[in-house]
């Protein structure tokens, strides 16, 4: 794998690194060349033992399979991948080289935007339930998951304030008769919550074509210990006449998810949505460049 | 007609990707559609757009006409016996949810069997799953031999007082064989059990006579035969039709309305329930116009001919390639090819021949099963029309080198 130190032999910063790797990329103007180098990449990823690659590691995509794996050690996420095909693998190489062994924090808060930067993400997208998408999603929730448990144990409260950038910080908890989560609890539940989070981007807001988890309605998701979903969620204008038919199908897709004892849904118009909110996806699907101002239209 | 005069009447064979010109070999995914298609789809949207079935008035009147002038189109291209024996639908795969959905409420029940063919899409395999699980029957599989041929001298094993219908593909989607459907008809009728034939692939690449096959449903879809998306078209026995209950409740599928009771309209309009593609349907006039003179061009027959000989040669010849649905004794190979390469995973494969212009499919091709019986997670597939030359293939052939020499 590649390491995170400089020809300087200083340790890169996590944007100094993401910045190295755009740069790498943007020597290579054929795609065909920024294929040979993920190649060389995959090939060069540390090996993956053949029997850990296990149904729960698996991340199913339709084309090519990965496999992640993560631990925390010294406060910091490392993570082990692999792949079936070797461009994802050389597209995971690339990744657990920027991300593997920062702190969780560092990670939860990054856009994964060099994505985009380099190519990438416009390059397999389009690919149905691509496993590498998936990755990114699992290496987000993992890192905000972490950190939200640092966090709880530093403070000895429960974090609150969710983070704007993507909506949901898993494994935020208000409810004081929940009692503290251990790390077991967290882990243990962290494959519930990319279940109900894909749940959730199933339903899609009435007006908008982006699903109501990356147009950032969702302002809190909590999962107990009995596995009950107790969710704070918004609507883009307080008069939304589809309000009640929209929570419903909500409650009714996370109480699909397989797992899931019971779902709780709470309106709340504070703080008010604005387009800020939305994810990155959202931005994309929408055609939004987010350095203008020009989302107003959505609330037309 | 050389593909070259072909190519021009079809639009989108003529852009580039990432700066290199487009080689479409993803055909039976979906084929791309000629101006006439295009064209009438937006003269009907923008000229005698009114409901049809409907009203009185004269756009409602003309769009009527064109959706059932495409009803008698439509019996002609199968041969079928009446026009009431055509049902539109939204494709192949609606075809087979009805036929699984009214056919199975009507004649199956708990304990009997329904028998499918290890090589059908998924959509010849699901709607019948979800009919099982639903009157607690049994799907029964047919299997393929290790070349991709179906094992049709099993089929009368697989047959018992129970089975209740029959479901296979004209030609697999994977396989690109053509299945002796005459043969699996004749022997399923001699114990009275019906034949489905999922048509996606064969009304593309045979000249389809339902009359002389005999099955008793074909199913298949107008985006595949050049016509535009969203159509499709279930041809049923009458006798069945007749006997089977409606699909969906809406307007136009009914006699008279009473909350005490309704009675439906006589088929095809007891299974057309709701506004109907009226915009689109009409396309399948030019398009199977367009599809059977391709199928009886001798020209064009012998482009395909050369093309399918000159990519069996070529990746039966290479030993890292694993090529499935290879043709055996009599049988008949269309121009399309599932493969495996020794080393290197499809969908690296087909990420690099995109980069060099070419569309091709990767992964299960819905077919999942099939996948399974050759023990593998997917594979490449590149399928080819009338409007592919040779120079594509020969193309193909180079690329699909490079990209291996890239990745092994």
């Amino acid at each position: 794998m590649p390491d995170q130190v400089g020809h300087d032999g200083k340790h890169m910063t996590l944007e100094e690194k993401k910045q190295a790797v755009i740069e790498e990329f943007s020597m290579y103007d054929e795609w065909l060349d920024k294929y040979e180098y993920l190649i060389e990449l995959g090939k060069a990823l540390e090996a993956y033992p053949e029997e850990e690659k296990t149904e729960d590691k698996l991340i199913k995509g339709c084309q090519s399979r990965v496999w992640l794996d993560y631990e925390l050690k010294d406060g910091k996420l490392f993570f082990r991948a692999d792949s079936d095909a070797i461009i994802t693998k050389g597209i995971i190489s690339l990744l657990l080289s920027v991300y593997s062994g920062r702190t969780p924090e560092e990670i939860a808060a990054d856009d994964f935007g060099f994505v985009d930067a380099i190519g990438l993400r416009e390059n397999l997208s389009p690919t149905r339930a691509n496993g590498l998408v998936s990755m990114i999603e699992t290496i987000k929730s993992a890192a905000r998951e972490m950190a939200d448990q640092a966090r709880h144990d530093d403070n000895g409260e429960m974090a609150d304030q969710v983070g704007h950038d993507d909506s949901v910080i898993p494994g935020s908890t208000r409810n004081p008769e929940d009692g503290v989560l251990t790390a077991e609890d967290v882990a243990a539940l962290q494959p519930l919550y990319a279940d109900v989070i894909l749940a959730l981007k199933q339903v899609y807001d009435p007006e908008i074509p982006v699903n109501i988890y990356d147009l950032g309605l969702i302002y809190e998701l909590n999962i107990d210990k009995e596995r009950k979903v107790s969710i704070l969620m918004t609507f883009t204008a307080p008069n939304c006449p589809m309000a009640d038919e929209v929570m419903h199908e909500v409650e009714e897709s996370v109480k699909r998810v397989p797992g899931v004892t019971g779902c709780h849904i709470e309106l709340t118009f504070e703080p008010v949505w604005d387009r800020s909110m939305l994810s990155e996806e959202a931005r994309v699907d929408l055609g939004l460049d987010y350095e203008e101002d020009d989302y107003g239209k959505l609330n037309d | 007609m050389k593909p070259e005069e072909i190519r021009s009447q079809f639009p989108a064979l003529g852009q580039t990707v990432y700066g290199k010109p487009l080689v479409y070999l993803d055909n039976a995914a979906t084929a791309q559609r000629p101006w006439a298609v295009l064209d009438k789809e937006r003269q009907l949207a923008s000229t005698v757009n009114g409901n049809i079935h409907r009203a009185v008035h004269k756009l409602a009147v003309d769009a009527t006409e064109e959706y059932e002038k495409t009803r008698d189109a439509v019996r002609d291209f199968l041969n079928a016996g009446s026009r009431e024996e055509i049902v539109f639908t939204s494709g192949t795969t609606m075809s087979i949810n009805l036929v699984a959905s009214c056919f199975g409420e009507a004649f199956i029940g708990e304990g009997d069997e329904v028998i499918v063919s290890v090589a059908e899409h998924h959509s010849n395999i699901v709607p019948w799953q979800l009919l099982c699980q639903r009157k607690k029957a049994t799907l029964k599989v047919l299997d393929v031999d290790e070349f991709g041929g179906l094992q049709v001298d099993t089929l009368e094993k697989l047959i018992s007082q129970r089975t209740k219908i029959v479901a296979i593909s004209h030609i697999s989607n994977v396989l690109g064989l053509v299945n002796p459907v005459s043969e699996i008809i004749q022997i399923a009728h001699a114990h009275d059990i019906p034949v489905l034939v999922d048509g996606a692939q064969g009304s593309i690449h045979e000249k389809v006579d339902v009359k002389a096959m005999d099955c008793d449903f074909y199913a298949f879809s107008g985006h595949k035969v050049y016509g535009a998306t969203g159509t499709g078209v279930l041809y049923g026995k009458k006798k069945w039709l007749d006997a089977m209950p409606p699909y969906m409740g809406g307007g136009e599928m009914i006699e008279t309305v009473r909350f005490s009771r309704t009675t439906f309209a006589p088929v095809p309009g007891k299974f057309e329930a709701g506004t109907q593609n009226f915009n689109a349907v009409p396309t399948l006039q030019e398009a199977l116009q367009l599809a059977r003179r391709f199928q009886e061009d001798v020209e064009v027959a012998q482009n395909e001919y050369a093309i399918t000989q000159f990519l069996l040669d070529t990746l039966t010849a290479d030993s890292r390639i694993h090529l499935v649905g290879v043709p055996r004794g009599t049988q008949v190979k269309v121009p399309l090819f599932s493969f495996t390469v020794e080393g290197a995973h499809h969908e690296d494969i087909a990420l690099i021949l995109d980069k060099m212009g070419i569309a091709v499919r990767s992964g299960q091709m819905c077919a999942e099963p099939l996948m399974d019986r050759f023990g593998v997670t997917g594979m490449l597939r590149v399928s080819f029309a009338p409007y592919n030359t040779m120079e594509e293939a020969e193309y193909f052939v180079k690329c699909l080198n490079k990209a291996i020499a890239m990745l092994v």
